[in-house]
């Protein structure tokens, strides 16, 4: 038998590992994290093999199922759909907030899977492309461990179910938050952070369809609103960052591609749990973006000659 | 055939997707690694890799499989450790920790219990932070705990949550000193004295963020634990220091945390509306449950603890129980 030939991996620098854990600690959440440097594949690798609950973050799998399925030609993405304001899933944003039936092509209710994580619109999709077929998708761009069992409806559903009749309230007892199924990756879709950067890298590589449904891609995932996480680790408006996040009680996840101005590009994945359920942890979320960035510029930091 | 040895090299080659790199981390060479995984996949009847020359992916059987395959070797860790402890004699063991807050009579409490209850199984009792018993439980190390909330309790099961509430220890002259039951933004003219940050940042901020959300943002924060260094920062500062009831306040019995001690310096007031509380439970890996010398240790600690815990439902972490209409704070709606 043949053995392939491996990428060429450089080892990660002394130290990035130890600071971002340390960043992580500061923050109080524990953290797992895989950096890519998407022209070299160079690496920093805190955790990136673990299972981790993927949350919203999986929309960016369905995303690319959707533009293959629009590729090979199994449905027009300008086609309009008809979104009946009962029976949706519900969320705090896009069509999942909104009261009232929509019209939209597929892909501007892709651009609300992404740019605001509408679940609505994410299930809307979801339902047109199929779980196998987003499997199907992430197994052929080499994601091995990277899993969509559940509709994003399931997934709140099981949340809704978890935590009683007592609603939010109950994500304050530690005993609920330890049995719930939506943060064990063994029972929801899950991935893991090495197998996130892979499919970013592939999506800006126009390895992941082509060029011009990755074009499309990187645009949706460019118009993404939220600041808090990964894009607060870097605020210098020359430097651009693209991501979709990922939430349930004590996670916070951001995976995204951080692109500076010399054509640098690096994908990264982060994904976080909390000690605190609080809903608004300002650390947590932030600490996304600080672990990103030490992982970054120690992709940037130039090796000393001989080294 | 060595199942447990051929399903490592399996797993490794799956997680790596490059038999040279699986091979590395396996210690070993790669033609018998591949020779490995070929005798697997003629053990199994199935494929489990698909390879070219350029590279190697898991097949649809090879994932089925992945999690089959993980949680075996999770299970033959443990029959080895399990195994290991019979070998030694350990057999009738358990490794429990305490936390270093508790005070001395409450370790002699929990002690003296666990002779009564624990029929005969010895306890190795350690002293550990929350943070490194979550650690020790998640390797097997530790069988039982008591840890202080919040922490990450991924992959534990729970005893009940005991919850203290939390007063102020003023000196006796502050003004604040005149209230009998002292609101938190009484107190914004003081310091506050706090354990350090490193040792549990996430209690350390929820306790800043709920006094905030009370009004009280404090002049300074001053990091001390040790009774007798509080007591100094009390006397000789505008300084507060949070701190469950103490003797020196009527109380049915003593408080199973230490605290400064009592003295006709200082004095204890409850805080108006209790908003702060530590809250501890008994912890162990999750299917440990059963296992009589955990238990015996749960319910010894929980006993201990209760019998000063507040009894009201526990709502420590404020969460609103109305929706929220302004703005989205996560991206899930329950």
């Amino acid at each position: 038998m043949t053995e392939p030939t491996p990428h060429p991996r450089t080892p990660p620098p002394p130290g990035a590992g130890a600071r971002i854990g340390a960043a992580f600690a500061g923050a109080g959440v524990t953290g797992w994290l895989h950096a890519r440097d998407i022209d070299t594949d160079a690496e920093v690798d805190a955790g990136a093999d673990r299972p981790v609950v993927t949350a919203s973050v999986h929309k960016l799998c369905v995303l690319v199922t959707l533009h293959e399925a629009a590729a090979a030609g199994r449905l027009d993405l300008t086609e309009q759909t008809e979104i009946p304001a009962h029976g949706r899933t519900p969320g705090p944003t896009g069509l999942g907030a909104m009261l009232d039936g929509a019209r939209l092509s597929l892909r501007d209710a892709a651009f609300l899977m992404m740019s605001v994580s509408d679940n609505a619109a994410a299930d809307v999709l979801l339902e047109r492309v199929g779980l196998d077929a987003v499997n199907a998708t992430t197994r052929r761009l080499g994601m091995p461990r990277t899993e969509a069992v559940e509709t994003f409806g399931s997934f709140l559903g099981s949340l809704r179910k978890d935590a009683g009749p007592a609603g939010p309230r109950a994500f304050a007892d530690p005993r609920v938050i330890a049995g719930l199924r939506a943060l064990d990756p063994a029972r929801t879709n899950r991935s893991t952070p090495r197998d996130m950067t892979a499919l970013l890298a592939a999506v800006w590589r126009d390895e992941a369809g082509t060029p011009e449904h990755c074009a499309a891609m990187r645009r949706i995932l460019g118009l993404q609103v939220w600041p808090h996480r990964l894009a607060s680790g870097f605020p210098f408006d020359d430097v651009q960052v693209a991501g979709k996040t990922g939430s349930v009680p004590t996670l916070r996840n951001e995976v995204g591609v951080v692109a500076y101005p010399d054509g640098g590009r690096y994908a990264v994945a982060v994904f976080t749990r909390a000690a605190s359920p609080a809903a608004t942890l300002p650390a947590a979320d932030a600490v996304i973006g600080t672990a990103a960035r030490l992982a970054v510029e120690s992709l940037r930091t130039p090796s000393p000659p001989g080294a | 055939m060595d199942l447990i040895r051929h399903v490592q090299c399996f797993v490794a080659v799956a997680e790596e997707l490059h038999f040279g790199r699986a091979a590395q981390r396996l210690g070993m060479a790669q033609p018998p690694l591949s020779q490995r995984v070929q005798r697997l996949e003629r053990e199994l009847g199935v494929r489990l890799f698909d390879r070219t020359t350029r590279q190697v992916t898991l097949t649809k059987s090879g994932t089925l499989l992945l999690t089959e395959a993980r949680n075996l070797l999770a299970s033959a860790e443990a029959l080895t450790a399990t195994a290991r402890h019979v070998r030694e004699g350990r057999s009738g063991l358990v490794r429990a920790a305490l936390s270093p807050d508790i005070a001395g009579e409450t370790v002699a409490a929990v002690l003296d219990g666990f002779a009564e209850r624990g029929h005969g199984v010895e306890l190795e009792l350690h002293e550990l932070s929350t943070a490194e018993q979550v650690d020790r439980l998640a390797r097997h190390e530790l069988d039982v705990g008591l840890i202080r909330h919040p922490c990450d309790v991924t992959g534990l099961e729970l005893g009940p949550v005991l919850r203290h509430d939390l007063g102020v220890l003023l000196p006796h002259d502050a003004p604040a000193a005149g209230f009998e039951v002292v609101p938190l933004a009484a107190l914004a003219g003081y310091e506050l004295i706090l354990f350090p940050r490193e040792l549990a940042p996430a209690v350390y901020d929820d306790l800043l963020t709920t006094c905030a959300r009370h009004g009280l943002t404090p002049q300074a924060v001053r990091h001390g634990q040790g009774a007798s260094f509080t007591r100094g920062l009390l006397l000789s500062r505008r300084a507060v220091a949070f701190a469950p009831r103490t003797e020196s306040a009527p109380s049915p019995s003593s408080s199973p945390f230490p605290s400064s001690s009592p003295s006709p310096e200082t004095v204890w007031r409850p805080l108006a509306g209790a908003p702060l509380a530590w809250r501890h439970s008994a912890a162990w890996p999750r299917g440990r449950g059963e296992d009589a010398g955990v238990r015996a240790f749960a319910d010894t600690v929980t006993e201990a603890l209760g019998r000063t815990a507040a009894s009201e439902s526990d709502t420590a972490v404020p969460m609103p129980s109305h929706p929220l209409h302004l703005r989205p704070a996560a991206e899930y709606w329950i």
